[in-house]
């Protein structure tokens, strides 16, 4: 039988994160991955991260990834994949199935770090071909360049649902509308707006009553439901897609813990059963550690985290490290943690009602339900500033660990200060030079560099913009609101790339004077259009 | 017909290995070898992989990574293979799954499914 000082149970962001601090210690490493590829769902990830430097913010997490498995083997982890771990017996023993073959592995220490899967819900039709995973949508369009279907109807608006849907609008689909049976959109605003700019509708309080069609999906009936997720009959809406995506949630995988005996919880803020873990990630059982998803519900970059903390201390269990450095190396992370861990969104106020940002201006409620926020409604917020010339408009309106923009400005016109999670103030006198490096830092795509008055009866607004076929300076088209409905016909005026932007393009578009503050979307087509529409 | 991405807006141009065919249900059908078998029969346009054994039910691509076994179909003479996590490869034989089985239920000699007991695996 194999021994190893360490095996790592999955090559996610958090085993891999644990593999390279165990084996910068001089620990003999191995990690196991199911897949056919390391990674976990990293690879998938083709958003910008929030966060601070420290958690990799404003970086993709592809990019991520692929910096996270060169580090991995620069420090010479082994990584065997296909390699499904089927059981974890006494003294820390696992039985991993290799191809055809079963083996007995033993480590000194474990680390569980094997994700979550996804929780599904039954409604009529859902075993249809067509009804998929967001999961599934996300690996069929970002790893294998296909696309699910043309027309999508997304369940579910926490941050994957959002994130999903906003991915499959950039690769072509057409989201036909996101449904929550809650009442309340669930993950970050800033995604929601990303999606409702461009016109997708949100229906909260609905959920799928049916999903029609006899060997794949042809349609989808939503309803609403009343406060105790009740159909209310008559609330029926009909929409024509050829796919149906599940986004409700995310479960632990955590039956090998069990499995081993390790003591477990149920624990609704962790999204289900997950193991009792000490604030280093060490379960009852001495040297067995869980990290990530497994050990509850989170995100990548808490994840990668987690996973360095585990890594760390498994090395000071088996006395690779020294008691001291290894408590210097936990303070450090365990505060990099904890920033993370702060805000609305926070593992801890996961189900409280919040009303009011930390600065005590009220939350948008339009957002809230809608996915936009109101033109009355962002006035409120210190990112929303009226200046003469060119200036940054931020957007961002809950408090969200997260400050690139403050970072990026080499003119310091923005300002979050140390609290991770304060709302972005556009500072005083500040000397905005129309660089753009906000607009394209922004993972949440809420900042807009808008000249109010190009003394001509235009203003120029400048947008962040992830689309193809990417527009040409001087196409005509029509600006959107935050709504995304048709507010005035619009013309492009610059179009900007750079390595720096990272993909996001920054289009400014000439709209009439009294727009500047509320067009947010650039469509190409008939202007004429939409200024019919207007006056209709 | 499901389209493939030509160019992304964040990923550029998908890679993708060289093109190679393969039957399903005895049509000859082309895809890039190693993507999953599921993704060239989605470019395909194939939706349905396999027929549930009681309700003789639909199912097609559901997790798309290998956990919830919906995409199962025969392969190579092989039934139960997850054709979202097998590599295609030249000349393979790809066949929807009828129960456990590629011979259709008539053939199986049970022609009719029960209707609304379709929740079972294979």
């Amino acid at each position: 039988m194999k021994r190893y000082d360490l095996i790592v149970v999955g090559a996610g962001p958090s085993g891999l994160s644990a593999a390279v601090e165990a084996a910068k210690r001089g620990m003999r490493v191995v990690v196991f991955d199911e897949n056919e590829k390391p990674g976990g769902q990293l690879f998938k990830q083709i958003h910008k991260f929030f966060g601070s430097k420290e958690h990799k913010a404003r970086i993709r997490g592809f990019r991520i990834g692929q910096q996270l498995l060169k580090e991995a083997s620069d420090v010479g982890v082994t990584v065997i994949l296909s390699a499904t771990v089927i059981g974890m017996y006494q003294d820390k023993e696992l039985v991993v199935r290799i191809g055809d073959e079963i083996h007995h592995v033993k480590g000194d220490s474990i680390l569980i770090a094997t994700g979550a899967s996804e929780n599904m819900v039954p409604f009529e039709g859902w075993t249809l071909p067509g009804v998929i995973g967001a999961g599934a949508a996300q690996t069929m369009i970002n790893l294998h360049g296909i696309l699910p279907g043309k027309r999508v109807l997304m369940l579910g608006t926490g941050n994957v649902g959002l994130v999903v849907s906003f991915q499959l609008l950039q690769c072509g689909c057409e989201m036909a509308a996101l449904v929550d049976a809650a009442p309340k959109i669930g993950g970050y605003g800033v995604h929601a707006s990303k999606l409702a700019r461009t016109g997708v509708p949100f229906y909260l309080s609905h959920t799928i009553k049916k999903v029609e069609g006899t060997d794949h999906v042809t349609g989808v009936t939503i309803a609403q439901v009343d406060s105790k997720y009740q159909f209310i009959p008559g609330t029926e809406k009909h929409f024509d897609v050829d796919t149906v995506c599940v986004a409700v949630g995310l479960s632990p995988m955590s039956q090998l813990l069990k499995m081993a005996g390790c003591k477990m919880v149920d624990d609704p803020k962790k999204g289900g059963q997950v193991p009792v873990c000490d604030e280093r990630g060490q379960t009852s059982i001495p040297g067995v550690f869980a990290a990530g998803d497994v050990a509850g519900i989170e995100e990548a970059s808490s994840a990668m985290i987690e996973g360095r903390m585990a890594g760390v201390a498994a090395a000071e269990y088996l006395g690779f490290m020294e008691e001291a450095a290894c408590s210097r190396e936990e303070d450090e992370l365990t505060k990099d943690l904890d920033c993370l861990r702060q805000g609305m969104f926070a593992p801890k106020n996961k189900g409280k009602k919040i009303d009011k940002t930390e600065e005590g201006i009220p939350l948008s409620n339009t957002l809230l339900t809608k996915g936009y926020l109101a033109d009355d409604e962002v006035e409120a917020f210190p990112g929303f500033t009226h200046r003469v010339g060119v200036h940054p408009v931020i957007e961002c309106t809950q408090n969200i660990p997260c400050n690139p923009c403050q970072d990026v400005c080499p003119k310091e016109c923005i300002s979050i200060g140390d609290n991770l999670t304060a709302l972005p103030v556009v500072v005083e006198n500040a000397a905005c030079i129309d660089c753009g490096m906000c607009v394209a830092s922004c993972s949440g795509q809420a900042i807009f560099l808008v000249d109010e008055d190009k003394g001509d009866g235009t203003a120029e607004v400048t947008i962040p913009y992830e689309f193809l076929p990417l527009p040409e300076k001087g196409t005509e088209g029509y600006a959107l609101g935050r709504d995304g409905r048709k507010l005035c016909p619009a013309t492009v005026s610059r179009v900007r790339t750079a390595k720096a932007f990272d993909s996001t393009n920054l289009l400014s578009m000439r709209v009439p004077r009294e727009f500047a503050m509320k067009a947010r979307f650039f469509k190409s087509g008939n202007a004429a259009d939409a200024a019919g529409e207007v006056a209709g | 017909m499901a389209q493939r991405i030509a160019l992304h807006p964040i990923l550029g141009v998908p890679e993708k290995g060289r093109p190679v065919k393969f039957t399903f249900d005895g049509k000859t059908l082309e895809g890039y070898e190693g993507e999953p078998i599921a993704v060239a029969l989605k470019a395909n346009g194939v939706m349905v992989h396999r027929y549930t054994k009681k309700g003789h039910q639909p199912r097609g691509i559901f997790c798309a990574i290998g956990r919830c076994t919906d995409c199962v179909m025969v392969v190579d003479g092989e039934p139960n293979i997850r054709t979202c996590i097998t590599p295609l490869k030249e000349g393979m034989k790809v066949e929807t799954q009828y129960g456990v089985s590629p011979l259709p239920f008539e053939e199986q000699g049970c022609p009719s499914g029960k209707k609304g007991d379709g929740d079972e695996t294979v």
